[in-house]
């Protein structure tokens, strides 16, 4: 048994030391919903939400193997994998992908923060397939390790739309899509929130940020902060989310029992 | 928020139903409160399909109160100042067996002597409307009327408006009693205050059995969960709106059109299928009595998804990214409950629109503002009258 660990949202430092010496997760949830696939995922113990499941999880790095199963199975993205270990300036990070084409060994892309803003740029060093049915790429990418902690995501397809662009052209957050799925700029947002909007999931039903392909993965944590701001209301009070299955996409032929 | 307030029309309900009315009577100059427990088109209408579907009407004052409510949705276009994504886009019921083609057949007949425009397709000539059919599907019955519009952005639409039209839309805030004085509705008590108003419409989707009880009338309503399957945004690839023959056969329980398999019978399953403006492919859905319960269940998606590749094969291709189900206000026979109160002046019941609340929004929300502000109606509403069940 494993009682120790530190809350989620603290056990990122706890992370960033272990990491010198070999892979661990990193567990950077903040999801006060009912949701605990990570706990399920572990097969050391590392993870564990407890009985009460809204809770945050609490993390044990030193428990941990880096096998990634949390990082492929938590419906938030938000656990990936940290190795500091070549002490070179750099980190590798793990990150679950679900957008776009496969990642290609070896390429270099963007990666992104959790408002999807660009950070900087990495090299893919690893693509692998984690989970059963219906497996998630875990894609390991090379970024400097100022950005390591940042990172939530790799920009794809928006590299390839945007690639004529200047590099330092970086446009203001407020312009920038918080819901990068339906393409939904903060700016969009604080308008619908004018109307007296109170809950989260009166604000995706009035804009359809979190309606895209991730679940509200990526946009949640930003928008409840802003809604709650708007609202004078508190965070748990606006609430989240509803999370309904399937917590991944799945494809429609293998729902219906096709090659099951 | 003031102790009191006060309203000339209070509307119990922010789904699609309420802010219908309320934007009807804002257009006639009425002074109106919507007062909604949770928020705007939280209810059925934000978790529901948008079929604007005039052949899957029961023939009968049932067809031409939806018909006749078809034109409004054009102005409403017009009018809204949100794009509410209607799409005269033609629907399409499909038969499996040459039993359902007959009925089909048949039913066809019957509506186009009311007037709708109903053609009868053989499976070949289904090439010209959808990319592929499965083998089992025989044909179906084709309306050229059928529409599609987006249920959310209607109901966001419809209560933006009458809001900007001066009406006063109170969120959060839940009606606990009606008080009735001299055989006239005087209060209503809520969660944020009590409001002085002589007039209430009770559009409170499955809430309205709820709202009945406070002036002691059995309103029976009851809550039926339908559970849709949503797929990530494609290429449009679903000109028309397309639905089974079991679909319309468990809607309008019809007995020649019901599931023969015994799990889909009880789950209600009836298929349909929409794409939104976003792309994404709305896959539907089921009839199940299970209470308030609007979750959504392994069962249920698996039995969807099934159903929808015996029509449309092609969709197996497609990820399931989200599921979601809401609570039709169920009547007994499936047709909206609408009129006053036998011994209640002002109160008002717009409710029990079952699976065709969205159809009907427009015209329930055009006839009611009559009804509140002259007393009488443009279409004959005595057949939606809640004394049809005693
Ligand atoms: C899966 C599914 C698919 C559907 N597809 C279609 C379709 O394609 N076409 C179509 O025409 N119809 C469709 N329908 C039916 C349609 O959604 C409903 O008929 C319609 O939304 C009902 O609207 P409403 O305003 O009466 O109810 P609701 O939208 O449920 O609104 C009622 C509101 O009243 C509020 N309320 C309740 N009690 C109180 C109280 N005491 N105090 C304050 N507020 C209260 C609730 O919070 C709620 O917001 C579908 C339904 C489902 C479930
Ligand atoms: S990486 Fe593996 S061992 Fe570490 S927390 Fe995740 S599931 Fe557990
Ligand atoms: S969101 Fe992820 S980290 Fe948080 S409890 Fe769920 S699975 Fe675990």
């Amino acid at each position: 048994m494993h009682s120790g660990g530190t809350e989620g949202r603290e056990s990122w430092r706890d992370s960033w030391e272990a990491a010198r010496e070999g892979t661990v997760a990193v567990v950077d949830c903040r999801q006060e919903i009912p949701c605990n696939p990570c706990e399920e995922a572990c097969p050391t113990g590392a993870i564990r939400v407890g009985p009460d499941i809204c809770a945050v999880p609490r993390f044990d790095p030193r428990a941990c193997n880096g096998c990634g199963r949390c990082v492929a199975l938590c419906p938030g993205m938000a656990v990936f994998l940290l190795d500091r270990r070549e002490d070179d300036g750099f980190a590798r990070v793990t990150l679950p992908y679900e957008m776009g084409r496969r990642p290609v060994e070896g390429e270099e892309v963007q990666v992104v923060d959790g408002e999807g803003k660009a950070l900087t740029g990495g090299k893919i060093l690893k693509v692998r397939a984690v989970g059963g049915k219906a497996p998630t790429l875990l894609v390991t990418v090379k970024v400097p390790e100022e950005a390591a902690l940042k990172v939530r995501g790799l920009r794809y397809r928006l590299i390839e739309r945007d690639a004529f662009r200047e590099a330092d052209e970086v446009p203001s957050f407020s312009g920038y899509p918080i819901c990068r799925c339906e393409d939904v700029s903060m700016e969009r947002v604080k308008d619908i929130l004018q109307a007296g909007l109170r809950s989260l999931t009166a604000l995706r039903r009035a804009s359809r940020v979190g309606l895209g392909y991730c679940p509200g993965m990526f946009c949640q944590s930003s928008l409840r902060e802003e809604l709650a701001r708007a609202a004078g209301r508190g965070e748990k009070e606006v609430g989240a989310f509803k999370v309904r299955p399937p917590v991944r996409p799945v494809k429609l032929g293998l729902l219906g029992g096709e090659n099951a | 928020m003031p102790e009191v307030m006060s309203s000339e029309v209070v509307v119990i309900g922010g789904g699609v139903i309420g802010a219908a009315v309320a934007y009807y009577l804002c257009r006639e100059g009425a002074e109106v409160m919507i007062v909604e427990e949770d928020d705007l088109a939280s209810g059925a209408s934000g978790a529901c399909d948008g079929f604007v579907s005039l052949q899957t009407k029961t023939p009968g004052p049932h067809l031409r109160l939806a018909m006749g409510g078809a034109q409004f949705f054009h102005e409403l276009a017009e009018d809204l100042e949100v794009d509410i994504e209607y799409r005269g886009c033609g629907g399409l019921l499909l038969a499996t067996t040459q039993e359902q083609m007959k009925e089909l057949r048949a039913r066809a007949k019957t509506l186009k002597a009311e007037g709708l425009e109903v053609e009868v397709l053989t499976a070949s000539d289904l090439k010209e409307l959808l990319p592929e059919v499965g083998k089992e599907v025989k044909g179906g019955s084709y309306c050229p009327q059928d529409a599609q519009v987006n249920p959310i952005s209607l109901t966001l639409g419809l209560a933006r408006k009458a809001q900007e039209m001066g009406a006063t839309i109170l969120r959060g805030c839940k009606v606990e009693n009606i008080v009735v004085t001299n055989n006239r509705v005087r209060e209503i008590h809520t969660t944020e205050g009590n409001i002085h108003s002589r007039r209430v419409v009770c559009a409170a989707g499955v809430g309205s059995n709820q709202i009945g009880k406070m002036i002691i009338v059995d309103v029976p309503v009851l809550p039926q969960r339908g559970q849709i399957l949503v797929t990530e945004s494609s290429e449009p690839v679903l000109k028309t709106l397309v639905a089974g023959a079991e679909y319309l056969g468990t809607k309008a329980n019809i007995e020649g059109l019901l599931p023969a398999d015994a799990e889909a019978a009880k789950l209600g399953l009836g298929f349909t299928a929409e794409q939104t403006a976003a792309g994404n492919l709305l896959l539907g859905s089921t009839r199940e009595f299970v209470g308030f319960d609007d979750q959504t269940t392994p069962e249920a998606m698996n039995a969807i998804a099934r159903n929808a590749l015996r029509y449309l094969p092609w969709v197996k291709d497609l990820d399931v990214i989200r599921s979601f189900a809401g609570l039709r206000p169920c009547s007994p026979d499936g047709l909206p409950i609408l009129g006053t109160i036998k011994g209640i002046r002002g109160f008002y019941l717009a409710t029990g629109h079952s699976g065709d609340g969205i159809c009907l929004a427009p015209i329930t929300g055009k006839l009611i503002s009559e009804l509140v502000l002259d007393g009488e109606t443009s279409l004959d509403i005595a057949p939606f009258s809640l004394y049809r069940f005693k």
